[in-house]
C-alpha cells in the first residue's frame, strides 16, 4: 500500500519522477518575488499566468500565507483588471476566490467586479457574480442585489446559473435577501436550460423548505409539468418523498398521494432517475409489497448493469431493504450470486451481506460454499462485514450451526489483524452461549485457534471461557492438554489465565484432580510471578479437603467478586498492615453516586449538564440494564436479601415527562413471592439539594399486594442519578396483576449558587412531586427466552395440555402490523424469524418462547389471517408444562 | 455537498486537491482514508474504469486515466450517481486539457488549465456545468457556442 504523500512533501525527496515536474523545488518567498510582475506597468500576461498558476499550486498544497503576504498578493491581483488578456482574466477572478481577502480589502476589487457585472460580455458577468458573491458581506449585497435578481433570469444559462449556484450559498449566511429572489428563481425552474432547472430547482426547495403548504404546491405543480434536466428530475423526486412522509396516506382512497409520480419516475429514460425513485418508494413509511415490487424490479435489472455505480446503488438499496422486507428482495437472490465475483469488492461485500440477510436455510451451505472462495480476497474491514452478517445468520438458522461454525473456524485460521480475529471469536462465543449444542465443537475449534494465536487478549479471553465450559462438557480431559501447552509456551498473561483455568477443571472434575495438581504444582517453578502466585493458592485450595474445595474454591473461582471495584480499591487503600487480615465483606457494596469533583456556583451549563446527566443515565441503564447489573445491585440492599433468586428485570418505564424538573424512571424486578419497584431519579435543578427521597406507592387495583419495605435515597444533588426502591410481597408463584399510584416525596435544601453547598442553618422544606401510575401486567412475569428447535419443543409437550382459541383483531394495515401488536404485548421471544411476514402472504405463523415465573416453559403458535376488508383473525395455540399459565396467555389477548 | 476532489498518481501521491465544508484538520485524515481504500483497486485498474465504495454516509466514486486518478467525494444529494456526473465531466475535462492518457508531468504542466476546469465544475460544494465543450469555453471565457 502506498504512503500518502502531498505533493509539498514529495518535492522534498529527489526521486525519478519529481524532475519532471514544472513545480520541482517550489518556494513560497521566490512564488511571491515573481508576483511583483503583477505591478510592472507593462504587464506581460502569459507569465502573469503562470505565477498565478504556482500560487494556486501553492495554496493547493495546503501552504499558508501570512496576512501581510496575503495582503500583499492581493493588492497586487487586482491590478491584472488593467490588462485586456481574457485568459489572465479568468486566472484573476479564481485567484481572487481563492485568496479570500479579508472585508477591509475586498472594496479595492469590488469597483472592478461590478463593472465586469455590468460588462455587456456574459462570461465577465458570470464570472464577477461568482467572485463578488464569494467575497462579500452582507452590507455590499444589499447593494448588488438588483443585479443579481436580474443575472437569475438572464438569458444566458451560464450567467442564470451563477446567479442561482451563488444563491444557494448565499442563503446560509443572508437567507432574508436570497427569499426575495422567490419569484425569479420560480421562472429559472422553468427555463429550457436543464442545469438552470437544476440550480433554480434547488435554490427554490431552499427558500420554500421551511413552508410545507408552499412545498407541497411546488412539488404538485413540477410533478404535472416536464422537468427537462435528469438532474432535477432527481432532486424533485427527493421533494416529493419529503412531501408523501409528511402528509401521510389519503385517508378516503387508502394511497399514498405522489405515488403514480414516483412510479412514472421508474420509467424515465435517465438510470439516475429510475434509480433515485425506486430508492425513494423502499424508503416509504410502512411500504407495502405491492408498492415494493416495481421498485425491486428495476433495481434487480440494475444488479446486471455494465456499469459498476448502478450496481453499487442497487445492491446497497436492496441491503437496506432486506433489512426489513427481506422475503421481498429474495427474487433478486441469483442475480447477487452473481455478484459475489464482482470486480469491486465493495459490491461483492454488500451483495454477500444481502444474500446472508435473505436466504433462507437451504441455501446456506451453497451461499457458504461461494464466500469462503470469496474471502481470500477482501481486507479486514468487509470481511468483519460478513463475520457479523454470519452470526445473524446462524442465530436465526441454529439448526445450520455446523456448517457456519466450520466456516468461521476456518477463516478463523487464516491470516488477519485483531478486529478480523476478535470478531470470528466473538462470533464463536455468542453462537456457543445461544446454541447449547454449538457449544462442543465451538470449543473444539477455539482450542485448536489458541496453539497458533498471536494476540493476548484472545487467548486469555479463550482460556477463561475453556475453564467455565470445559469442565461441564461429556470429555473434560481433552481440553487440558490444549491449555497446558499454553502454561509452557506463552507470555506471562496467558500463562495466569491458563493457570487459572486448569485449576477449575480441578475443582470441578474430582477425576482429574490428581493430574491437575501435578501441573500446576510444575507451574511453582515458573518464571512470573503472577504464575507462581495463582499457582500456589489454586494449590492450596485443591489440597485442603474436599468440603473446602467445593466450598471455598469454587466460590472463588467462579463466583464473580460482588464488589464494586471503586469501593473495593478505596478500603484496599485504607487499609493499614496489622494482626487483623483485610475483610472482603466489610467493603460497602452500595454504589456511590458520582461525586462532582468541583462543586462551584451552578450556571446554566450545569443545568444543562444535569439533564443530559438524565439521559445519560437512562442511555446508561439500556447498556447497564442486564440482568447481572440489577441482581447484583439488589443483592448489596439488606432489604431484599431474603427475596430468592431474581426472576425478571422489566426495561425501563419513564413516569415523568421530558424536560420536567425530576426524571424519573421504573424498573419493575420480579421474584416469586415479591415485587421490587426500582426508582430512578435524577434532579435536575441545580439551586436544590434533595434529601430523604422516597416513592410512596398506594394501590388502586390488586388486593394481592402488601409493601414489606422501602429504601429511600439519603440525598440527591443535581444530575447525579440515585435509586429508591418499594418493596411488595405477593402470594408465592402467583401472576398477582396491579396498578399504582406514586408520589415522589422528598426534602428540599436551598443550594448557595457561590458555593454549590446548601445554604447553613436550612432545615429546608417537605415537598412531593406527583408520578405517572405503574402497572404489573402479565408480560412482567413472562421471560423472553427462545429456543433451539421450536418443533422439537413443541411437540415434547403433552398436546393434551394445548390451549387453543380463536380471535378477531378488526381491521390492520397488515399481517406484519398484526404480529407486531400480539409479540409486543406478550412480551415473547420470537423464534426461527417468523416475526417477519412473507411479503404477499395471506396467512403467517409466527412462533413465541418463553419461561413464566417458575421457570415454566411456554409455547406459542400464533396463526393470522388477513381478508380483502383487511380483517385480521388469529388463532392461537398455547402450550406449556403448567395448563394455568396457557390460560394466563389468552388472558393477556383477552384484556 | 461534494465534500472533496482529488487527484493523484498511480502511487498514491497526491497531485491536486479540493476540499468543500471539510475543516482543514478532517483532511488529511480523508487524504490518506481514499488512498488506503483504494490503491489495491487502482493498482491493476485499466483506463477509465469506474469504482465506487461508501463509508458511513459519505459516497466516494473513483477512476484512473493514463497516470492519473481521480476520486469525487460527496455526501448527501450528491450519491454514487449524482457524483459520476461529477467524475464524468471532470474526466473529460482532465482528457481535454492534458489529452487522452496523461502522464503526471503533463498533467502539472497543466495544472492552470486543470484548476479553471474544477472551478467551473464545482463551486463551493455544488455542481455547476458539466458539458465538457460548455466547460472549455468558459475557462477561456470564450462565449458559448450558438
Amino acid at each position: 500500500m502506498a504512503l500518502v504523500q502531498p505533493a509539498l512533501k514529495k518535492d522534498d525527496d529527489i526521486d525519478d519522477d519529481s524532475e519532471y515536474s514544472p513545480f520541482y523545488g517550489i518556494e513560497k518567498s521566490a512564488v511571491l518575488q515573481e508576483a511583483r510582475c503583477f505591478n510592472d506597468r507593462e504587464l506581460d500576461a502569459r507569465r502573469c499566468a503562470q505565477v498565478i498558476t504556482k500560487l494556486l499550486y501553492l495554496i493547493n498544497q495546503g501552504e499558508t500565507f501570512t496576512k501581510n503576504e496575503a495582503t500583499e498578493v492581493f493588492f497586487a491581483t487586482t491590478k491584472l483588471f488593467q490588462s485586456k488578456d481574457i485568459g489572465l482574466r479568468r486566472m484573476v477572478y479564481l485567484m481572487i476566490k481563492e485568496i479570500s481577502p479579508s472585508s477591509d480589502e475586498v472594496i479595492i476589487v469590488t469597483s472592478s467586479l461590478m463593472k465586469d457585472m455590468n460588462s455587456k460580455t456574459d462570461l465577465y458577468r458570470a464570472n464577477a457574480i461568482r467572485v463578488l458573491c464569494r467575497v462579500t458581506d452582507g452590507g455590499l449585497l444589499g447593494q448588488i442585489e438588483r443585479y443579481l435578481k436580474q443575472a437569475v433570469v438572464d438569458k444566458n444559462p451560464v450567467v442564470s446559473s451563477a446567479a442561482l449556484v451563488s444563491g444557494i450559498h448565499l442563503y446560509q449566511s443572508n437567507p432574508e435577501i436570497v427569499k426575495r429572489w422567490s419569484n425569479e428563481v420560480q421562472e429559472a425552474v422553468q427555463s429550457k436550460a436543464p442545469l438552470v432547472q437544476f440550480h433554480g430547482l434547488a435554490l427554490l426547495h431552499q427558500i420554500r423548505q421551511n413552508d410545507r403548504l408552499a412545498l407541497s404546491k411546488l412539488v404538485s405543480n413540477l410533478t404535472r409539468g416536464s422537468v427537462r434536466s435528469p438532474l432535477a428530475q432527481c432532486l424533485l423526486v427527493r421533494y416529493t418523498c419529503q412531501v408523501i412522509s409528511e402528509s401521510g396516506p389519503n385517508t378516503q382512497t387508502g394511497e399514498r398521494p405522489f405515488f403514480d409520480f414516483l412510479e412514472s419516475c421508474l420509467r424515465h429514460k435517465t438510470d439516475m432517475v429510475i434509480f433515485e425513485a425506486a430508492r425513494a418508494i423502499t424508503e416509504l413509511n410502512a411500504v407495502t409489497n405491492r408498492e415494493l415490487t416495481a421498485a425491486i424490479t428495476v433495481l434487480q435489472l440494475f444488479l446486471s448493469s455494465s456499469k459498476p455505480v448502478l450496481r453499487f446503488a442497487a445492491v446497497r438499496t436492496l441491503n437496506k431493504v432486506a433489512m426489513t422486507h427481506p422475503l421481498a428482495v429474495t427474487s433478486c437472490n441469483i442475480d447477487m450470486e452473481s455478484l459475489i465475483s464482482d470486480q469491486n469488492r465493495s459490491i461483492a461485500t454488500l451483495a454477500i451481506t444481502t444474500l446472508l440477510k435473505t436466504g433462507n436455510e437451504g441455501s446456506v451451505d451453497r451461499l457458504i460454499k461461494q464466500i469462503t472462495n470469496f474471502m481470500s480476497d477482501i481486507s479486514d474491514e468487509f470481511k468483519i462485514v460478513v463475520v457479523e452478517a454470519i452470526r445473524s445468520l446462524c442465530l436465526k438458522f441454529p439448526k445450520k450451526y455446523r456448517s457456519l461454525m466450520s466456516f468461521l473456524s476456518n477463516i478463523l485460521r487464516e491470516e488477519g489483524g485483531f478486529e478480523y480475529k476478535n470478531a470470528i471469536v466473538d462470533s464463536i462465543l455468542i453462537l456457543i452461549r445461544e446454541i447449547p449444542d454449538a457449544k462442543e465443537s465451538g470449543l473444539a475449534h477455539l482450542c485448536e485457534f489458541i496453539e497458533d494465536c498471536e494476540f493476548t487478549y484472545l487467548s486469555s479471553q479463550i482460556l477463561h471461557l475453556l475453564g467455565n465450559e470445559g469442565p461441564k462438557t461429556a470429555d473434560p480431559s481433552k481440553y487440558i492438554r490444549y491449555i497446558y501447552n499454553r502454561v509452557i509456551l506463552e507470555n506471562p498473561t496467558v500463562r495466569a489465565s491458563a493457570v487459572s483455568a486448569l485449576a477449575k477443571f480441578g475443582v470441578v472434575v474430582k477425576e482429574l484432580r490428581p493430574r491437575i495438581l501435578i501441573l500446576l504444582q510444575r507451574c511453582l517453578y515458573d518464571n512470573d510471578d503472577e504464575v507462581r502466585d495463582r499457582a500456589t493458592l489454586y494449590l492450596s485450595f485443591l489440597t485442603d479437603g474436599p468440603e473446602a474445595v467445593d466450598g471455598d474454591a469454587q466460590a472463588f473461582l467462579f463466583q464473580r467478586l460482588d464488589l464494586p471495584l471503586a469501593n473495593l480499591e478505596a478500603s484496599l487503600q485504607s487499609y493499614e498492615p496489622s494482626e487483623r487480615p483485610f475483610d472482603l465483606a466489610a467493603v460497602p457494596r452500595d454504589v456511590k453516586p458520582q461525586q462532582q469533583v468541583e462543586k462551584k456556583a451552578p450556571t446554566s451549563r450545569e443545568k444543562k449538564a444535569a439533564k443530559d446527566a438524565s439521559q445519560k443515565a437512562a442511555a446508561d441503564g439500556g447498556a447497564s440494564n442486564t440482568f447481572e447489573a440489577h441482581e447484583k445491585l439488589l443483592n448489596s440492599i439488606p432489604q431484599f436479601a431474603g427475596f430468592g433468586k431474581l426472576f425478571k428485570s422489566s426495561t425501563p418505564v419513564e413516569l415523568t415527562e421530558a424536560e420536567t424538573e425530576y426524571a424519573v424512571n421504573l424498573v419493575k424486578h420480579v421474584y416469586s413471592g415479591h415485587i421490587v419497584f426500582q426508582f430512578n431519579c435524577t434532579n435536575t435543578i441545580t439551586e436544590q439539594l434533595l434529601e430523604n427521597v422516597s416513592v410512596v406507592m398506594e394501590p388502586i387495583e390488586g388486593e394481592d399486594f402488601n409493601q414489606v419495605a422501602t429504601k429511600p435515597l439519603a440525598s440527591m444533588p443535581c444530575g447525579v442519578p440515585g435509586q429508591a426502591f418499594v418493596a411488595f410481597e405477593k402470594p408465592e408463584g402467583a401472576c398477582s396483576l396491579g396498578k399504582f399510584s406514586n408520589t415522589l416525596m422528598f426534602n428540599v435544601k436551598e443550594v448557595d449558587p457561590s458555593t454549590g453547598e446548601p445554604i447553613e442553618g436550612d432545615d429546608g422544606y417537605e415537598d412531593e412531586y406527583q408520578l405517572e401510575l405503574s402497572e404489573v401486567s402479565a408480560a412482567d412475569y413472562i421471560l423472553k427466552t427462545g429456543v433451539s428447535n421450536f418443533r422439537n419443543a413443541w411437540e415434547s409437550i403433552d398436546s393434551e395440555l394445548e390451549r387453543v382459541d380463536e380471535y378477531s383483531l378488526g381491521v390492520r394495515e397488515s399481517l406484519q402490523d398484526a404480529v407486531q401488536a400480539v409479540t409486543t404485548i406478550l412480551g415473547m421471544q420470537t423464534c426461527e424469524a417468523t416475526d417477519v411476514v412473507p411479503s404477499n402472504a395471506r396467512s403467517h405463523t409466527c412462533l413465541l418462547a418463553g419461561k413464566f415465573l417458575g421457570d415454566i416453559q411456554v409455547l406459542v403458535r400464533l396463526s393470522v389471517g388477513i381478508d380483502s376488508q383487511k380483517q385480521v383473525a388469529m388463532k392461537l395455540a398455547v402450550r406449556s408444562e403448567d395448563p394455568t399459565v396457557s390460560d394466563i396467555i389468552h388472558e393477556i389477548i383477552n384484556s | 455537498m461534494i465534500l472533496c476532489v482529488l487527484f493523484t498518481n498511480r502511487t498514491g501521491n497526491v497531485l491536486l486537491e479540493r476540499f468543500h465544508g471539510l475543516p482543514a484538520e478532517e483532511r488529511l485524515h480523508w487524504r490518506s482514508f481514499l488512498v488506503k481504500l483504494t490503491t489495491e483497486n487502482l493498482k491493476t485498474a485499466r483506463d477509465d474504469e469506474v469504482f465506487v465504495a461508501s463509508h458511513k454516509s459519505v459516497f466516494i466514486v473513483y477512476t484512473v486515466i493514463g497516470d492519473i486518478c481521480i476520486f469525487a467525494v460527496g455526501k448527501e444529494v450528491y450519491d454514487e450517481l449524482a457524483l459520476m456526473e461529477v467524475l464524468n465531466a471532470v474526466t473529460a475535462s482532465v482528457k481535454e486539457v492534458c489529452r487522452k492518457d496523461p502522464s503526471e508531468r503533463l498533467f502539472l504542466e497543466k495544472y492552470g488549465k486543470v484548476c479553471l476546469c474544477l472551478d467551473e465544475i464545482i463551486s463551493q460544494g455544488a455542481l455547476e456545468h458539466t458539458d465538457k465543450d460548455r466547460i472549455r469555453r468558459l475557462t477561456r471565457l470564450k462565449p458559448l457556442a450558438e
